[in-house]
Order: C-alpha cells, then sequence, then structure tokens
C-alpha cells in the first residue's frame, strides 16, 4: 500500500479509502485506492494481479487442442467467444479451412454466450445501484441459456466447445425448438427489464451524464466493445473484419450518443436484442455438413506468428501466437477488453462521488478473471 | 359481530370488580387496565414484527421469481423465530474503546420510541390505548426520536466509518421529516382534528368518503418521506455504504442488532397504520355489505397492504445517490406538500 | 412546461417498473428445492469420469492406449499399462488407473479420444467429502462408479481381425486420426 500511496500526494484534507480486494461490488478481486476529498474521488489508482493465474506462461506447455480447455477460464462468463478466438487464431496460423456448418454453429452459441454474459452484467450492474430484483430476472434467462448448452456440449460455464477445425458436437434434435422459443421469449423479457430500468427516473438520475467518455480518449486509452460503441465509435470487429461468416447475417450495430453510463447500459440491452436476430437467423440457415476439419491429434502449424481477433461481450479479444513448428506454442499473449478498461476507471472515476464510482464500474462491465488471466 | 368492545368491556366489569372489592382506590385500577393493555399491545407487536420479517423474505423471494424460506416449518413460518433464537444466543461483542453507555442505550431508544407510538393508534372501533386529542402530533413527535438513537448509535461505536453513516442517516431522516409532518397538514385540515380516534370517524364509512381521494398528493408525499424515513431503498444509501463504508450498525452484533432491525420493521409498521388511519378509513369496511368482518381485520389488512406497497418500491427500485436524496426531500417533495397544504385549505374554505 | 412532462413521465416510467415486478408476483416460481428436488442432466453432462466395463464380461474396456493421458490438458489422469501374458490376445490392459478428480477440469478431451468406450463422462457430480484423499480415484472405484452408466458404443473393434471399414458417422466426425502410433510411452511430453 505505501508504493502505491507515495503517487498520491494528500493535501490536508484528502483521505485514502482502501475499496480491498474482496468486495461485493468489484466484481471480482480488484483493488481500488482511492483518494478522496470529502463525497468526490481526486484519484483512483486500480490494482490489479490477485486473479492471475499464469495461463499465459501455461500455454506454452500445452498443445493446442489441450489449451482449448484453458481458454475458458480467461472469460469465464462468456467462455464461447474465448474459445472462438482461439480457434481462429490457430486456424489463421495454420490457414485451416473450417466447414460452414461449423462456422454457423460458431456463431449460434457466440451470441448465445453474448446474451448470457450481459445479462451477468444487467444482474450485477442493477445489484450494485440498488435495484434487487433484474439480477434474479436475468439470472432466470440464463438459466435457459445454460440448459442449451449443456444439452449440446454437457457443461453450464467453461464449455471447451470448439476444436480447432470446427467445433467438438453437433446440436441435438431438440435444440432448434428450444431455441427458436427462447429467443421469442426473451425479446419480451428484454422489454420487462426495460421497464424497470431504462427511463426509470432513480436510474436516469444515478447514470444519466456520468462519466461521459468521449471517442478520442476512448481510442487512446484502447476501449473496445459497446463501452467505446457508445460514445458512438462505430467499430464492431463482426462487421468491420467479419470473421466467422458474420459477413452472412443481416444484424444492427447500436450506437450511443453521450459515452455516459446510460448509453453504455442501453447499448449493451439492444445488442441483447440483436443476438436474438443473428441467432433465427444462423438458426433458420443452418447448412447440412461435417461440423470439424480434419485435424491432426499432434498438429503441428508451421513455425510462424499471428495475431487474431474478434468480439468479445466485454471488447476485443485477441490471441497473439509465436509457433516454432512444434506442438506446443511458443508464446501465447492474450488482449482482452476488460484489462484495458481498467486504465478508464481512473479517466472516468475523477470528480465523481463513490456511489457514481459504483455506477461507472458496473457500466464498463470489468471482469477480473480477464484483466489478470 | 366479533367486535372486542364486548370483550373489552367484560375485562373492564372483571378488573373494576376485583378493585372495588378488594377497596382499592380508582387509580389502581386505571393502571391495571393499562398494564394489560399494554401487554396486549406488545404482544401483538412482537408477532407482528416476526411476522413482517417472514412476510418481506417471502414476498421479496415472490417478486424475484424464487421461493424464499421453505424449510422452517410449512413455507418456513417460523424462520424468523429461529433467526431471533440464534441471535439470542450469540455473544454481545462492545468495542473495548466504544462509549459504553451510548453504545448500549442506543438500540434500547429506538426499540422503546417504536413501541411508544402505538399508544394512539386505532387498531379497531374502540380499540385505542389512549385517545389522545393531540394524537398525530405525539406520533410525530415520537418517530423523530429515531434520530437521536442513530446518532447514538454511530458515535458510540468509536468508529469513523460507523459515525459517518450514522450522521448521514441522521441528515436524511431529518431532511424528510419535514415533508411528512407538512403532509398530513392537510388531512387535519379536512378533518378538523388531530386525534387519531376522531380522524377515522370524520372519514366517511366507505371508501368514496376516505382521504386518500382529495388528498392523493398528500399520500403519495407520506409514503415517499416515510420510506425515506425507514432508510430503505429506493433511499437507502446510508445502509447500503456498508459496502464501502459502514452504516450505523456496523459495530452492533447478536441481540441489539436484531434490535435495530426489528425496530426497522415495526417502524413500517406504525407508518402504514398511520397512513392508514389519516388516508385509507383507519378501521372502516369499504363498502356497505362488508361489516360482518371485523374492525379490526379490516385495520389489519389496509396496513399490511401499505406495508406490500412499501416493500414493493424497495424491490423494484434502485437506489438514489445522497445529493439526489437530499434534493428530492427539499427542492421536490416540500414545495408539493406546502401546495397541497394551500389547495386543500382552499378547497376546505371553498366547499 | 418541460418540468411537469419530465414529473409525470417519471411518475409513469416508476408506476412501470411496479407493473413489470408484479407481474411475477403470483405464479409458480422456476426453483428447484434442491435436495429434495433434483435437476434431470441433460444425456450430454459432463459429470465426473468414469471406467466402462464389457457388460457381459464385466472387464474394463480400456487397453491402456494412454491417448486419454495425452489428451488431458491438467494432468489428472495417470495410467500405467500391463500386457496380457497370453500369446496369442497379447492384449494390454491398464495396471493402475488413477484420475485426480481434484485437478479435472472437466472438459471432456479425454472421453472424445477414447476410441475403445474405456471413458465416460457420468451424470454424476455430487462427490463432496471431507477428506481430500477420496476424491482420487482408483481403477475399482472408477469401474465401481462406471458399471450403472449406460453408454452407446462407438465402435466394435474384435480382437484379432482387423477392424472394419468404418462405418459413416454423420453425429461427430472422428476426432483421433492414426498420426500417433498408440502406444508410445507417457512420459514423452512433459506434464506438470
Amino acid at each position: 500500500m505505501t508504493d502505491l500511496t507515495k503517487e498520491m500526494q494528500l493535501s490536508e484534507e484528502e483521505f485514502i479509502v482502501n475499496m480491498g480486494p474482496q468486495h461485493p461490488s468489484t466484481h471480482g478481486v480488484l483493488r481500488l485506492l482511492l483518494k478522496m476529498k470529502g463525497e468526490f474521488i481526486e484519484d483512483l489508482i486500480p490494482d490489479v494481479g490477485f486473479l492471475h493465474r499464469s495461463i499465459e506462461k501455461i500455454a506454452e506447455n500445452r498443445t493446442y487442442a489441450q489449451f482449448m480447455a484453458f481458454t475458458d477460464r480467461i472469460d469465464y462468463c462468456a467462455s464461447m467467444p474465448c474459445n472462438l478466438a482461439w480457434a481462429t487464431a490457430v486456424e489463421k496460423l495454420a490457414q485451416i479451412e473450417i466447414p460452414e456448418r461449423a462456422q454457423y454453429l460458431r456463431v449460434i452459441m457466440t451470441e448465445l454466450n453474448r446474451i448470457a454474459s450481459h445479462l451477468i452484467w444487467l444482474g450485477t450492474m442493477s445489484l450494485d445501484l440498488g435495484a434487487f430484483t433484474p439480477f434474479l430476472y436475468a439470472f432466470r434467462e440464463r438459466e435457459r441459456i445454460l440448459d442449451m448448452f449443456e444439452m449440446t456440449c454437457g457443461q453450464r460455464l467453461t464449455y471447451t466447445y470448439m476444436r480447432i477445425g470446427g467445433v467438438s458436437k453437433d446440436v441435438p434434435a431438440e435444440f432448434y425448438q428450444r431455441c427458436k422459443d427462447f429467443t421469442k421469449d426473451f425479446r419480451k423479457k428484454v422489454d420487462d427489464y426495460e421497464a424497470i430500468l431504462t427511463y426509470n427516473p432513480i436510474f436516469l438520475s444515478r447514470t444519466k451524464d456520468v462519466a461521459i467518455l468521449t471517442i478520442e480518449d476512448g481510442i487512446n486509452y484502447g476501449a473496445s466493445g459497446p463501452t467505446i460503441r457508445a460514445s458512438g465509435h462505430d467499430f464492431d470487429l463482426r462487421k468491420v473484419h467479419p470473421y466467422s461468416s458474420y459477413d452472412k447475417f443481416n444484424f444492427e450495430v447500436p450506437l450511443g450518443k453521450n459515452g455516459d453510463v446510460w448509453d453504455r447500459y442501453i447499448v449493451r440491452i439492444q445488442e441483447m436484442r440483436q443476438c436474438c436476430e443473428i441467432i433465427d437467423q444462423a438458426v433458420e440457415g443452418l447448412p447440412e455438413g461435417p461440423i470439424k476439419a480434419k485435424v491432426p491429434t499432434m498438429f503441428r502449424p508451421k513455425a510462424g506468428e499471428v495475431f487474431a481477433r474478434i468480439e468479445a461481450p466485454r471488447g476485443e479479444m485477441g490471441y497473439y501466437i509465436i509457433s516454432d513448428g512444434t506442438t506446443k506454442p511458443y508464446r501465447v499473449k492474450i488482449r482482452t477488453g476488460s484489462f484495458s478498461h481498467v486504465q478508464l476507471m481512473r479517466h472516468l472515476c475523477k470528480g465523481w462521488k463513490i456511489a457514481d464510482l459504483v455506477a461507472i464500474f458496473g457500466s464498463l462491465d470489468i471482469i477480473l478473471p480477464e484483466v489478470d488471466r | 359481530m366479533l367486535e372486542l368492545t364486548g370483550l373489552l368491556q367484560w375485562i373492564y366489569n372483571i378488573v373494576a370488580g376485583i378493585s372495588s372489592s378488594l377497596g382499592l382506590p380508582d387509580i389502581i385500577r386505571d393502571i391495571a387496565l393499562m398494564v394489560l393493555i399494554i401487554a396486549a399491545i406488545l404482544a401483538f407487536l412482537t408477532v407482528m414484527a416476526l411476522f413482517l420479517v417472514w412476510w418481506e423474505r417471502k414476498v421479496s423471494a415472490h417478486f424475484q421469481d424464487r421461493l424464499g424460506p421453505m424449510v422452517a416449518g410449512w413455507h418456513g413460518w417460523y424462520q424468523t423465530i429461529a433467526d431471533a433464537v440464534k441471535l439470542l444466543q450469540k455473544e454481545d461483542i462492545v468495542v473495548a474503546s466504544a462509549d459504553r453507555k451510548v453504545h448500549f442505550w442506543a438500540p434500547v431508544i429506538i426499540y422503546t420510541v417504536c413501541l411508544m407510538a402505538y399508544a394512539v393508534i386505532p387498531f379497531g372501533k374502540g380499540l385505542i390505548a389512549a385517545d389522545l386529542n393531540i394524537g398525530l402530533l405525539y406520533i410525530l413527535a415520537i418517530t423523530s426520536f429515531t434520530v437521536i438513537s442513530l446518532l447514538m448509535a454511530g458515535w458510540g461505536s468509536n468508529n469513523k466509518f460507523a459515525l459517518l453513516g450514522g450522521m448521514r442517516s441522521a441528515a436524511q431522516i431529518v431532511s424528510y421529516e419535514v415533508p411528512l409532518t407538512l403532509s398530513v397538514i392537510g388531512v387535519v385540515l379536512m378533518a378538523g382534528t388531530l386525534s387519531m380516534y376522531s380522524l377515522v370517524e370524520a372519514q366517511g364509512p366507505y371508501f368514496w368518503k376516505w382521504y386518500i381521494w382529495p388528498q392523493l398528493l398528500g399520500f403519495a408525499i407520506y409514503i415517499s418521506a416515510a420510506t425515506a424515513e425507514l432508510n430503505r431503498t429506493p433511499f437507502d444509501l446510508p445502509e447500503a455504504e456498508q459496502e464501502l463504508v459502514a452504516g450505523f450498525n456496523i459495530e452492533y452484533s447478536g441481540m441489539k442488532f436484531a434490535m435495530f432491525f426489528l425496530a426497522e420493521f415495526l417502524n413500517m409498521f406504525t407508518i402504514s397504520a398511520v397512513a392508514t388511519t389519516l388516508f385509507l378509513g383507519g378501521w372502516q369496511p369499504p363498502l356497505p355489505g362488508l361489516d360482518f368482518i371485523p374492525s379490526y381485520i379490516w385495520f389489519l389488512g389496509k396496513s399490511l397492504f401499505l406495508v406490500f406497497v412499501i416493500m414493493w418500491f424497495k424491490w423494484t427500485y434502485p437506489r438514489l445517490r445522497v445529493d439526489h436524496l437530499m434534493d428530492f426531500a427539499w427542492k421536490v417533495l416540500l414545495p408539493l406538500a406546502f401546495l397541497n397544504i394551500i389547495i386543500t385549505a382552499l378547497g376546505v374554505h371553498l366547499f | 412546461m418541460a418540468f411537469v412532462t419530465e414529473f409525470f413521465s417519471g411518475i409513469y416510467n416508476l408506476c412501470l417498473g411496479l407493473k413489470t415486478t408484479l407481474k411475477y408476483l403470483p405464479g409458480r416460481s422456476i426453483t428447484i428445492q434442491y435436495p429434495k428436488e433434483r435437476m434431470e442432466m441433460f444425456d450430454r453432462f459432463r459429470g465426473v469420469v468414469v471406467l466402462l466395463s464389457n457388460p457381459e464380461t464385466g472387464k474394463l474396456n480400456c487397453t491402456a492406449c494412454l491417448l486419454c493421458q495425452k489428451a488431458c490438458p491438467v494432468g489428472a489422469i495417470t495410467i500405467k499399462q500391463a500386457q496380457d501374458k497370453d500369446p496369442i490376445t497379447k492384449k494390454r490392459y491398464p495396471e493402475k488407473f488413477e484420475i485426480n478428480s481434484l485437478i479435472c477440469c472437466y472438459c471432456g478431451l479425454c472421453e472424445e479420444s477414447c476410441s475403445f468406450d474405456a471413458l465416460k463422462m457420468a451424470q454424476k457430480y455430487e462427490f463432496a467429502t471431507t477428506d481430500k484423499d477420496k476424491l482420487i480415484y482408483d481403477m475399482n472405484r472408477l469401474q465401481e462408479l462406471g458399471r450403472d452408466v449406460k453408454y452407446v458404443p462407438k465402435k466394435k473393434r474384435a480382437l484379432v481381425k482387423p477392424p472394419a471399414k468404418p462405418e459413416k458417422e454423420t453425429e461427430s466426425a472422428p476426432v483421433n486420426s492414426n498420426d500417433e502410433k498408440p502406444d508410445k510411452p507417457a512420459d514423452q511430453e512433459d506434464k506438470q
């Protein structure tokens, strides 16, 4: 604590509050050092690293197929996109063609997981703001999504569903009807969440015009995903650099106007609706065919390096792989959205109160396993 | 039919008979009666506090699409009793550097004050412990005592965060007392009396004559201000700051903590009881044909409905930030309360 | 004027929120009261790893090919091979098969790598115990756990005759190719 606090020079009226690693509203183990003057936050230093599991180092000792099980744990709330990012990166390195059915299945699973991840975000953000009920409603919807995942791959949180070259299991016959029923019901449920929160005057007073992030600042700090789209920057990797047949689907990218907490909230809510669109189109148009390309078990890509990125629910997720021609990568570097957003906390929270800090933190949708890896 | 006036008359006759046969002066007879009445009210309130805790848990669970306590008895009915027994046997930890006297008396004061307010609440036809002719003023004065208790709790814990939390809660309560008091003035103007029993009788027997219709604004202000008095969501930032800084009751454990907790629920019932008396016609049935249901059942039903509404607010709305809370009290509720008084005064004068 | 419209729209939205929560008040909740009621897991649920046995002979299906040990990303499986003394069948079988379910991450890579129906992830998940040693399952415990697990045989392999041409499977493409010889010693790859 002492070496960090040397950075903060305290004047007479200021004091340091330690929002410690164990805390109900920091969504994980994050330590925030706040320099406070009365109610207002003058400065904030985030202290990360409590959840560091050296995943990147572990990658140097695992084969490409084995590492898939570890990618789940980088962001366990959005496990499918993490799998997808790894698979995309390795396939880009080894120039593997993926069958179309596998691409569509990947899209369906990723979008379902995007909804599930945004539901966790919705629940925890409203819980931090004091509305206890949307949390339970969000988890009730999540149960339906997790049932669909369990039906397909057998797990409810860390799926290890995708493989290098495709996916591991095909969807069973009951999946299609369940998926269609789910998307139909879910649109109404999103209307419910909006009725409780979106135009509620209490919610508006907590979130409107709070912590505005300009596009320029966002890009300078490396913000990505819904955080930067809420400021108005139209950049969605699914549209700009489409991967895994996203160019075949027709969907909108919701944008915000001001970049305040309310915009970041509304962008994610509308993204949930757009995910339903994509899932419906993908399930309708699911082609027949194999679900996995032939890839040898002890797969040795050529020596070289690659960087591949996808649009994860919390921002951009990218993998930089250096391969030396053996079955195990030489170096894997993982770029996650939440890591860049943690530094946004310092920029955004200056001059606001602690109650706003909770709202801002919720709106950035930071999850600590992604930050610390 | 099932009214208690007959029963009360019978008890009075028995006590009067005993006291006169023993040759005791009248005052002893009155004191004996009062003791019986107080015992009855306390018994009722204890059961009500335990019931309300269970009710809150069940209602909140069903709002959130889950079940709540289900294991302790049918649908968990004795869960609160089990929790109370558990809290009773907990160690009473007092911080060594705390101010012991202040620390001890804070929960006592808050609980006593809660109970004192029930002296003037009309539970039914003829069921009022003491029909003071300034009943309403008495209640408003008594409920202001909670501020002292909170400040004592914050100070006595010798913890700077508890003190901050206590002071913040106290500031909130004091700010919301003003619109609370002003919102009931409309009712007093219309009825012309401060006595709780007469306020009920001044409202006509059936629901179209109750004061909620002409005093809708007053009712809304009363419920908002009262929810803020209770430190409940959407006004519970001082309490929720326990996540970061501490609320005033952080240093309390065991039964003392339970006192604060039960006091909050009893206060909730007090607020609903007063609102029922002032706006919803007290113990009167809403429609002519429903006289056979006794008056105290109507009173209980209406109060519990208002308690339900307060709980509904808690489980639906997010929290207000502290400065918005203060803004809401002084810049929104207070002018509206004044507006209500002016309109009511004009209305009473003209009609 | 804007203040008035804002005021009334605020009240309207507050009531909308109340209406939404009231909607869920009556009616059955979705809670399942564990442990009195239990959820039925789907067929593909990945619970604990068990060893399957031949229903007629009662012997393990496992041929100790060590593919699952190689596939496991965390090194939860430890196998020791042994050879049958019979000169004709020369069947290989595992002498020691240990799964450390404390480390197991339930990824299912072992089940996928097995081509002999030896390993399956059963639907059992209630294994809490106070003693950590009980969670390191040896071969007998795994076989015991796997006795009542129903499975559909993936492929049938005869012992002496070479396998017939595999039928086309639409469910899942074959995961293993014949690149790697199955009886490479286990400590070739470094595992933790």
